[in-house]
């Protein structure tokens, strides 16, 4: 965009990015560095040595899986139903949805809480799984019916003549063309479940349950408050998150940003 | 959207009103259930539940509750705490949203100007927006604090008078929280400004530049008027963040000190958890959702005529 034909405006310009980008890298540097400090690499062998540290990861995972094949089919099947069928009350049903679009988790902890002790879903994954799912669809189904209301109605009439139902309409019609709503979906609810803190804080109590972003504070308990070691600890949890980035940079980049593209 | 656009013309110009599949329109319901049972039935469910806690005397455990009607709003409105977080809460909001508007600007611009290393410093921008806040949290708490490592850098840099405790101390915690979320936030605002910017048509630019407009000119009349629904956008989405501010203050400085770092999200936390005061903090958390919905209409007004093609 902007035009430095010289080599000194081109300095310039290299210099403000380098001097605005370097904020960014600093908390990653001092991570790594207090994570090496005192004991060095001994601080990761301690971490990688803890027998509960892979079982955090598997119910991250666990957590995250559920989440998003939920998510999945219920914004896939609203979406199309919101977008390609008519019913009664539908736009009714969209508000219903949509007035819960902004709502912070915090908000619905109480009844949360009292509804899962009295069910029994008190420190299972259920307790996580169906509130994350639930916060999430708002947004998705919104997302996907934008998405899906950009697929023209005669691809439809047209596999009516061919004699398809409303079940063929969708599986070999509408769904086919949903998979870049799909993949941000995907990415998007990923990034949201495997990041969230509070559900977990509040349900998930016995150790073997609790998730990846409960390791610094698990540490924290664990290490009597040495610092390097919890700060190594989060180094264990981020990596994944990065690594997964790097391979996935536009389908991330696509996700999360979604949020603004409404 | 590549797909749809190399349809036959002739098949999207015919039999407009056809489309939408009639059937039956009962069976056409059932597709709806499972986000109706799995979304709609359990948070309306709770967002009820709640308002009727608001009005009860309760720890959230025991069998015994009394009705206090509006009480716990009375004691709400009373409390300089919940003042304190409504305040922060649109410090916050003004804060992060001109750093991240205008850090993601500026980086979208810089980044579309042929920089070396545009690809790794994408990245780096990036990156923060994937991290968990909980996974990061550890890093901040130890880089604030007095013999930490922005302690040591301001030192090393000449600026050792500068060094303070900076997460202990009233005046600055606030101002570090909003700069932990302008680090993680920035690289969705950069992102949405970045595709913004390659959807201006070149020529507009080459035009310009042949009138004889500079760089600052161009960037000023042309390229930021054109980013108009991005900034709005990216408003937003600060304005709800903001409301839904949990992790980052409750990990880094647990609302303190003295409450300089309260939100609402960490007040109904503190109320509704260690401090068992289950109906004050439904009393709260009724008043965040009263805000969140006006902020889910503005935003639905405000989005609207920005289209939806580009998801």
């Amino acid at each position: 965009m902007l035009e430095a034909r010289r080599w000194p405006a081109k300095l310039v310009l290299q210099i403000v990015a380098t001097i605005l980008v370097l904020p960014f890298l600093f908390p990653l540097v001092a991570m790594v560095e207090e994570s090496l400090s005192g004991t060095g690499w001994n601080n990761y062998a301690t971490v990688l040595a803890i027998p509960e540290l892979p079982v955090f990861f598997r119910n991250s995972l666990i957590i995250a899986v559920v989440v998003i094949a939920v998510v999945y089919v219920c914004t896939m099947t609203a979406a199309f139903a919101f977008s390609k069928l008519q019913f009664r009350a539908k736009e009714f049903f969209f508000w219903l949805l949509l007035a819960a679009l902004t709502l912070p988790e915090v908000v619905i902890l109480a009844p949360l809480f009292a509804t899962a002790t009295s069910l029994g879903f008190y420190n299972t994954f259920i307790a996580v799984i169906l509130p994350l799912a639930a916060l999430q669809i708002p947004f998705t189904v919104l997302l996907a019916r934008n998405f899906v209301d950009g697929i023209p109605n005669e691809l439809i009439d047209a596999s009516k003549v061919d004699g398809a139902g409303t079940w063929q309409g969708f599986r070999y019609v509408v769904w086919p063309l949903t998979m870049p709503i799909g993949a941000a979906i995907v990415v998007l609810t990923l990034i949201g479940t495997w990041n969230d803190y509070l559900l977990p804080l509040v349900f998930l109590q016995d150790p073997s349950l609790q998730t990846v972003t409960l390791v610094p504070s698990f540490f924290v308990g664990e290490f009597n408050n040495d610092q390097t070691k919890v700060v190594a600890a989060a180094v264990v949890t981020a990596i994944p998150e990065i690594v997964a980035y790097l391979l996935l940079q536009r389908l991330f980049e696509r996700g999360l940003s979604a949020g603004a593209l409404k | 959207m590549a797909t749809v656009s190399t349809l036959p013309r002739a098949a999207t110009l015919s039999n407009r009103r056809s489309g939408a599949l009639h059937g039956k329109r009962a069976a056409n319901f059932l597709w709806l259930l499972p986000a109706l049972a799995v979304s709609v039935a359990l948070i309306y469910y709770c967002v009820g539940y709640t308002i009727y806690i608001s009005l009860l005397n309760w720890d959230g455990v025991s069998p015994d509750s009394t009705f206090v009607g509006l009480q716990n709003y009375a004691r709400m409105l009373a409390d300089p705490v919940f003042w304190g977080s409504l305040q922060h809460t649109v410090e916050f909001f003004v804060g992060t949203f001109v750093g991240q508007a205008l850090l993601g600007f500026v980086f979208a611009v810089l980044l579309h100007s042929k920089i070396r290393f545009a690809a790794l410093y994408k990245v780096l921008v990036f990156v923060p927006v994937v991290i968990a806040p909980a996974a990061m949290a550890p890093i901040f708490r130890v880089m604030f604090t007095p013999t930490g490592q922005v302690n040591q850098f301001l030192e090393a840099i000449g600026l050792g008078a500068l060094r303070q405790p900076w997460l202990g101390q009233e005046s600055t915690a606030l101002p570090i929280i909003m700069g932990i979320a302008i680090w993680s936030g920035t690289g969705i605002a950069f992102i949405l400004y970045y595709a913004a910017i390659g959807q201006i048509e070149p020529e507009i630019i080459e035009a310009a530049r042949l009138d004889g407009a500079g760089n600052i000119r161009i960037v000023r009349s042309i390229i930021w008027p054109n980013l108009r629904g991005t900034t709005i956008a990216i408003a937003m989405l600060t304005a709800i963040g903001s409301l839904k501010l949990f992790d980052i203050p409750q990990l880094v400085t647990v609302g303190g000190p003295n409450y300089a770092t309260e939100f609402l999200g960490t007040m109904i936390y503190r109320q509704a958890v260690p401090l068992n005061t289950v109906g004050y903090a439904s009393a709260l958390s009724v008043t965040l959702l009263v805000l969140a919905v006006a902020a889910a209409i503005l935003l639905r007004f405000t989005g609207r005529e920005r289209g939806a093609r580009r998801a």
